[in-house]
């Protein structure tokens, strides 16, 4: 059997029709899930107490904001980044770097950390550290 | 001197017939493709060396071949009929996972969703030629651009098409950068290829613990028969965002993964013997395999258009491309077309967005097909 007899035969529309109702409804369903997520871990989130090191580290990012414009020069780059690699200590791992980079406010520093790496200001300690090598 | 010419009636070459050639020659442009254009490597490569070794010609009842109960190729194999090896897949997959995007921007899970019309609109097509419902179900998935869920799929509706079904299908997820980019042009301006998309929020680490729970618990319970896949996937995730087991949440996304994949990939590659794998059916899998992922794509680009005339802050519809599961290949293309237009415009954390949300789908829809053909 060929063509519309056979997709008739085999209830094909029904499948075709429902079958992407529920992946459609089910996604839905789950994005409005996500959206309302922030609120329930908000609430979550007020229940913990603060924690004094979370403190000092929040005023410490105040005292610096990255996110304005932002340097084509590597080297004018690796400037802006030195008070982060100085909280950081001697080694740290990138994903550290990223992370601190990142609630600094600056602008897509998944690309400045590799570039850094090319340019041999990162230099890999092993074990999945790095240090800095920028003067 | 008769012992000579014995042995050498039973060698691979005596045996050989245009069949195997045909398939060697398959195998080694897989393996060239994989190591001299870089397309998909993790996978082309085993498929590509599994082909060449199951394509080589010997007796029967040796033990030797795939099909045959008693060799190590049919234990290995086992993982693949059984839907062992796509499980510990999503394992894995959930384990590298990164949420935030999609938490951050959940309406660009609507693109994922949309991107799985390919799905049954091929199911039509293959119904239409004359493929049983079974056989027309698993070669359907083939539109969610997901290897494992493919393999999966089709392990439990249709084994007998295990080996073009997953040939297509990781095929296709190979070759992204030359079937999506046309169809993004077409179907896309430049203003709108330019669209820039804000920088997402981050979303806090209690959010992103919550997410997989949740995630088990709605997919699930809507379609069970993508637990096999789903379940393995967010318990990966919630080991990689619960911060409390990265020695096992390091371990399913390197160690587990990996065995996981050499093995699929092999035996997949291993399965495609020229006498099972040669068939018109094989040829017409492949049309509709690339029928399939391109009606993904296009559903994407246009459902983000029909989202783009309802919303306030317009989303670049080239993002609908990464609405298929091929992680993270298409979302790769979507960042270099976008970078292409504009250099400054970065689009690769929306396009994962996309892109994983793709992966739940098609993992849903495949349980949707295979309870469709359970009644």
């Amino acid at each position: 059997m060929y063509g519309l007899e056979a997709i008739n035969a085999a209830n094909g529309w029904a499948m075709a029709i429902v079958g992407s109702l529920i992946v459609f409804s089910g996604l839905v369903v789950l994005s409005f899930v996500i959206s309302k997520l922030h609120t329930i871990a908000g609430f979550l989130e007020k229940k913990k107490p603060p924690s004094k090191i979370q403190d000092d580290q929040e005023k410490d990012l105040k005292d610096i904001d990255l996110s304005g414009e932002w340097p084509s020069d590597i080297r004018e780059q690796a400037k802006l980044y030195q008070p982060i690699i100085d909280n950081l200590g001697p080694s740290f791992e990138l994903q550290e770097l990223y992370l601190i980079a990142e609630e600094y406010g600056v602008p897509h520093p998944h690309l400045t950390i590799t570039e850094f790496r090319y340019a041999g200001f990162l230099v890999s300690l092993d074990e999945g550290f790095f240090s800095w090598n920028f003067n | 001197m008769d012992l000579l010419l014995q042995f050498l009636s039973n060698t691979g070459y005596a045996l050989a017939d245009m069949r195997h050639v045909i398939m060697i020659l398959v195998g080694l442009a897989f393996i060239y493709l994989s190591i001299a254009k870089k397309y998909e490597p993790l996978l082309l490569l085993p498929i590509g060396c599994g082909i060449l070794v199951g394509n080589i010609p010997f007796f029967q009842g040796f033990g030797l071949g795939i099909y045959e109960d008693n060799s190590v190729l049919h234990y290995l194999y086992f993982g693949v009929t059984s839907g062992l090896y796509p499980s510990i897949v999503f394992l894995g997959l959930g384990a590298m996972t990164d949420f935030s995007s999609l938490l951050a921007r959940p309406k660009l899970m609507l693109l994922g969703a949309a991107a799985q019309m390919g799905i049954f609109f091929t199911l039509l097509s293959a119904l239409a030629l004359g493929f049983l419902p079974k056989e027309a179900s698993s070669i359907a998935i083939i539109g969610g651009a997901d290897g494992p869920t493919s393999i999966f799929l089709t392990a439990k509706l249709a084994p007998h098409l295990i080996g073009p079904i997953a040939i297509a299908a990781y095929s296709y997820m190979a070759l992204i950068p030359i079937i999506q980019p046309p169809i993004m042009k077409l179907l896309t301006s430049r203003e709108e290829r330019l669209i820039k998309m804000s920088e997402p929020r981050k979303p806090s680490q209690t959010e992103l613990r919550l997410f997989p729970p949740l995630g088990i618990l709605l997919c699930c319970f809507l379609a069970p028969a993508s637990i096999p896949l789903l379940g393995p996937f967010f318990f990966g995730n919630l080991m990689k965002e619960s911060g409390v087991v990265d020695r096992l949440a390091n371990t399913a996304r390197n160690a587990i993964i990996d065995t996981a994949t050499i093995f699929l990939g092999f035996t997949v590659g291993a399965s495609t013997q020229g006498d099972v794998f040669l068939t018109a059916k094989s040829v017409g899998i492949f049309i509709l395999g690339a029928v399939a992922f391109s009606i993904a794509t296009a559903s994407g680009i246009i459902f983000a258009k029909i989202m783009n005339i309802f919303l306030k802050e317009k989303i670049n519809p080239l993002l609908g491309a990464s609405g298929v599961s091929a992680v993270p290949g298409s979302a790769r293309e979507v960042h270099l077309m976008g970078l292409k237009e504009d250099p400054s415009n970065f689009l690769l954390m929306h396009a994962m967005a996309c892109n994983s949300s793709g992966v739940i789908g098609s993992a849903i829809a495949a349980g949707v097909l295979w309870s469709f053909m359970m009644q």
